[in-house]
């Protein structure tokens, strides 16, 4: 009837929103006798993770099944997913892979638990002391380390025969490569983004500083930050760098190596296997080194990255948790992680396996730089000090030393209590 | 009327002006998909070695294939119920005369001006609470809400150039209320559905802030957000094959959609003219 | 007499609803055609109301407060002070003026290339099909999609544009990093504009064309005298929403170039604040502003406009 033609839309909308609701109702999940624990990580390209899930499902014998759910492929994407289901107390994640900046953010807002007793033993028994630290906030440990990274020197021995241990020797050196009108380049990445955050951190502890002070309350700096910005300066006005610097990351740095207009590189190992395959001729002269320190005689800190596995607050099964995570990263796991996923472990007896030798040749070098490792600033506002520092040293030829120092001393201080905006 | 050479020309060389301006950046992305890996950034606009693997590679787990079935389901259901939608509340504000029609039009226009990234959260909050979080439905209701009101002003600035008279015409000539419409009315609205149905279609494919906050695994997660997932060899590399790969795949719909419609725009136009 | 058969829609006859008798209520006639526009914009007005009416009063409350998600217990009502410590900030009238800059110049770009592609999709002599959906293609790809091939195309030694600006890569350096942006914008959504003037310039009739061409006008003369007046309302439509959007500018400033180089727009700016120092009260507070600008802008469109706008007054 004619009643009937202006009801219509709402009846057909009404059936769809019942269809929907139905099908969003049928599609909750359903409970079993063992527990499924759900662990979010990054999504790993190699076979590594899944193989480590499946050896623990295999231990756990019934026990409870681990299940691998990916996460973004950045780390802003993970850190905005896992902070918006935490915050609503989401009981669906169980174990959690933080980036090493996290643990002091989500155990200040309560959404991780600590690790107490026989479980912290059992983590903090062979676990080198950087990757440690980073899962360590006032005195508690939040987080198991699994994996670590850092950063090293590369260099080519065909043009540098003995490699620099300052960064003032590699600025001359390069120098001199460009007189003689050869590759001469520095790669670092000179972005705004975490990436040039790492790069401050390491050249301030190397000088001896740090971000924050002790009590982790107040910034530091100072005549250490100083110099570190003193480095930063002249390498971004001086012939070694390059000229896209300001935007460059990890992967343009590996890809102008490789294109042959660079003479040294700081990255991360991933860079060796690419080198290996991409151009094998110039792999015959890839050397790495130790980073470059900035005062004479005294070795760098470098800035540590890596993984560190957490347990939800709202876990529903946390002791089986805390289970999995402790077999997660094991050391069989962890080797399987090197070996196949090329990611440096962070237990201190796999640096010592041959087995690793193939794909690690440099491992005494990462780890010493991961016992002697400098850590970016613990505390829970660290997000908010990561945008000013790199907002403050990007593009890295526009420091002005001593006026950006004042200027990130005082814009740090405000991150801290989280006052104000961050640019 | 005969069209002279030069206008031959004329038109003809501004359609590959065209034609390659809009279509070069894709066509070098395209590029991007076949290239081996290894050869990505040697600087020459064709790959030098041509492969298929970045296109396995996506299909190699059911992952992709899963974000592509959602995407197409997703967008489809809602364009169809917001231009449905749209289209009622449209005729209402061109034609009809009521209280609240400047309301509403506020109200929507409320709506699309709304920064997206508050909105996010609160979003969440609510579709958790309600069970829709991770479902189809999660992701189409949001979709429907926020094509709405480019849906609405469009169709009513279509709709209130529409000759109604036409219909009383037709009325008089002898045909019934219903023939009245499909034949006179619906095809001059055509043009302006068609036109609506691309645009908020093309809203809802590529959106990515609202897929990527509002799902978590493939049972709803849609191409731009699964794309965010894609991992390259290292994780500071990125997987620039697969994604380029992915990308001219999830195009391919956009390509047939325009080119089903695109004629439609007009074609109403030729039938059913105003005379005298 | 009008027919009485109740609210059929098909049975306009085109006067007007009062009714002839000149009482104080409505008639009947008048009072079904309230409700059935009522009902037919009932469907819409529902689910809108009930998606989004949540969501922006509360961040409309959360900008009122003092609350950083990490710290959830500290949560506290401090009334506007967030908005005084975004308006006070530098960083937002930094990206205040960069967000402007880019939305003028591309919507300005955009409308006169817009208009172009559209006369040339509409009035083409031949391979229409493959001209219109050529132009719409740059639309159709995924946003973040289009700014990875931007940013490699320009990547010195990489890509295929990088020789242009001689060695120095075209990001490391503000204005050019502003042109690459803008240039990325117009290219993505330009085909939005000239699908909708398209549709607009076919509803010019071509008899009105013709009579002003009998009548002796040039080319030029009769598209401004007669085309361009009669699409009014699709112009409007076309560049109110082309300028809400490019108000609200991200993805093509975040793959390029992350704000770098000063470049960041206010949608960036909301975003670093909101979820990455999970600052949900200054972060409100800037969605807010952006908000209050863009309406603004819209207001003064449709003001200028008239009464192209849609609803405002009705065609008989």
């Amino acid at each position: 009837m004619h009643a009937s033609r202006g009801y219509r839309p709402v009846a057909l909308f009404a059936v769809v929103a019942i269809v929907a609701l139905s099908l969003a109702a049928c599609s909750s999940g359903s409970s079993s006798a063992a527990p499924t624990l759900n662990f979010y990580l990054y999504p790993d390209n190699s076979p590594a993770t899944q193989k480590a899930v499946d050896n623990c499902n295999a231990a756990a014998g019934g026990a409870y099944t681990i299940k691998y759910q990916k996460l973004p492929k950045g780390a802003d994407g993970q850190r905005q997913q896992m902070v918006r289901r935490l915050a609503a107390k989401d009981s669906s994640m169980d174990i959690l892979g933080l980036d090493v900046t996290w643990a002091p953010e989500f155990a200040a807002a309560g959404w991780i638990l600590e690790w107490t007793g026989d479980n912290k033993a059992k983590v903090t028994d062979g676990t080198l002391a950087g990757p440690l630290a980073t899962a360590t906030y006032q005195d508690k440990l939040w987080a198991a380390p699994f994996n670590s990274n850092t950063q090293l020197l590369w260099y080519r021995s065909d043009l540098v025969p003995t490699p620099p241990t300052t960064w003032d020797q590699m600025i001359q050196m390069s120098e001199q490569l460009a007189q003689q009108g050869k590759p001469h380049l520095i790669e670092i990445q000179g972005n705004q983004y975490e990436g040039i955050t790492v790069w401050f951190n390491t050249l301030l502890a190397s000088a001896g500083g740090s971000v924050l002070n002790e009590a982790g309350d107040a910034p530091a700096m100072g005549q250490p930050a100083v110099e570190a910005l003193q480095v930063m300066h002249d390498l971004a006005t001086s012939v070694a760098a390059d000229p896209s610097l300001s935007v460059q990351q990890e992967d343009d740095n590996r890809l102008a190596m490789e294109a042959g207009t660079a003479a040294f590189e700081l990255n991360y190992p991933f860079v060796y296997p690419s080198m290996k395959k991409d151009d094998p001729q110039m792999f015959q002269n890839f050397k790495w080194a130790p980073y470059p320190g900035v005062k004479g005689g005294e070795p760098s800190k470098v800035t540590i990255g890596g993984i560190n596995l957490a347990v939800s607050s709202y876990s529903k099964h946390p002791d089986a948790a805390f289970a999995a995570t402790l077999c997660l990263r094991d050391s069989e796991n962890q080797k399987i992680g090197a070996i196949e996923g090329g990611v440096p472990p962070s237990l201190a007896a796999l640096y010592d396996d041959p087995e690793l030798d193939e794909a690690y040749p440099f491992r005494q070098e990462i780890r010493d730089s991961l016992a002697n490792a400098a850590v970016r600033p613990l505390t829970p506002a660290y997000q908010n000090l990561s945008i000013v520092i790199s907002h403050a040293v990007s593009p890295p030829d526009a420091i002005d030393p001593p006026k950006t120092e004042q200027k990130m001393t005082d814009q740090l201080s405000d991150a801290l209590q989280s006052k104000g905006l961050v640019p | 009327m005969a069209t002279t050479t030069k206008q031959k020309v004329g038109w003809g060389s501004a359609n590959v002006l065209v034609v390659l301006v809009a279509v070069i950046p894709i066509l070098w992305i395209v590029s991007l998909s076949f290239k081996d890996p290894a050869s990505v950034n040697d600087g020459s606009f064709w790959p030098t070695k041509w492969t298929w693997d970045n296109y396995s590679g996506i299909f190699d787990t059911s992952e992709f294939t899963r974000a592509l079935i959602n995407s197409i389901g997703i967008a489809v259901i809602s364009t169809f119920i917001a231009v449905v939608f749209a289209s009622m509340a449209a005729y209402a504000i061109a034609r009809l005369d009521f209280p609240g029609k400047n309301v509403l039009i506020g109200m929507a226009l409320l709506i699309a001006m709304f920064p997206a990234i508050s909105l996010v959260t609160p979003l969440f909050n609510i579709e958790r609470n309600l069970g829709l979080f991770d479902t189809w439905a999660g992701l189409i209701i949001p979709y429907i809400t926020f094509g709405l009101p480019l849906a609405i002003y469009t169709l009513s600035a279509f709709f209130r150039e529409i000759p109604w008279e036409l219909e009383k015409a037709a009325k008089m000539d002898g045909a019934t209320p219903f023939q009245a419409f499909t034949k006179v009315i619906a095809p001059l609205a055509a043009p302006g559905m068609f036109t609506t149905a691309i645009l908020v279609f093309i809203l809802c494919w590529n959106d990515f802030l609202y897929a990527i906050s509002l799902t978590s695994t493939t049972r709803a997660r849609t191409v731009p957000a699964a794309i965010g997932f894609f991992s390259g060899s290292s994780q500071f590399t990125a997987p620039t094959g697969s994604i380029a790969a992915a990308s001219v795949i999830i195009t391919i719909p956009i390509i047939v959609f325009v080119l089903l419609f695109q004629r439609r725009i007009v074609a109403g136009l030729t039938s059913g003219a105003v005379k005298g | 007499m009008t027919v009485t058969t109740a609210p059929d829609i098909d049975l306009r006859d085109g006067t007007a609803p009062t009714p002839a008798r000149p009482k104080a209520k409505l008639s009947e006639g008048a009072r079904a055609e309230r409700r059935l526009g009522w009902l037919l914009c009932a469907p819409a007005v529902v689910i809108m109301v009930a998606v989004a009416a949540y969501p922006i009063i509360y961040s409309v409350w959360l900008s009122l407060q003092r609350y950083d998600l990490r710290f959830p217990d500290q949560a506290k009502f401090i009334g506007l002070e967030n908005y005084g410590a975004v308006l006070s900030s530098p960083y937002w009238w930094a990206a205040l003026r960069n967000t402007v800059i880019i939305t003028i110049i591309s919507v300005v770009i955009e409308l006169v290339l817009g208009m172009g592609l559209a006369i040339v999709m509409h009035r083409t002599l031949f391979t229409r099909g493959l001209v219109r959906t050529s132009v719409l293609l740059p639309y159709g790809i995924v946003t973040v999609v289009a700014a990875f091939s931007w940013q490699y195309a320009w990547t010195p030694k990489v890509g295929y544009l990088s020789g242009l600006t001689g060695d120095s890569a075209p990001l490391v350096n503000h204005a050019q990093a502003m042109a690459v942006i803008i240039l990325a914008e117009v290219w993505k959504t330009t085909p939005f504009m000239a699908l909708l003037l398209m549709a607009g310039l076919a509803l010019v009739p071509e008899d009105l064309q013709k009579a002003a061409k009998v009548d002796g006008a040039s080319a030029w003369q009769r598209f401004t005298h007669v085309t361009l007046p009669l699409m009014k309302p699709a112009i409007l439509v076309a560049l109110l929403f082309r300028t809400l959007d490019a108000f609200r500018i991200f993805d093509n400033i975040f793959i390029l170039t992350a704000g770098g180089h000063d470049t960041g727009s206010v949608s960036i700016l909301g975003y670093d604040n909101l979820f990455t120092a999970l600052n949900l009260g200054v972060g409100s507070a800037i969605s807010v502003l952006i908000f209050i600008c863009v309406a603004v802008i819209g207001f003064l469109f449709i003001k200028g406009f008239g009464t192209s706008a849609p609803g405002s007054e009705m065609r008989r």
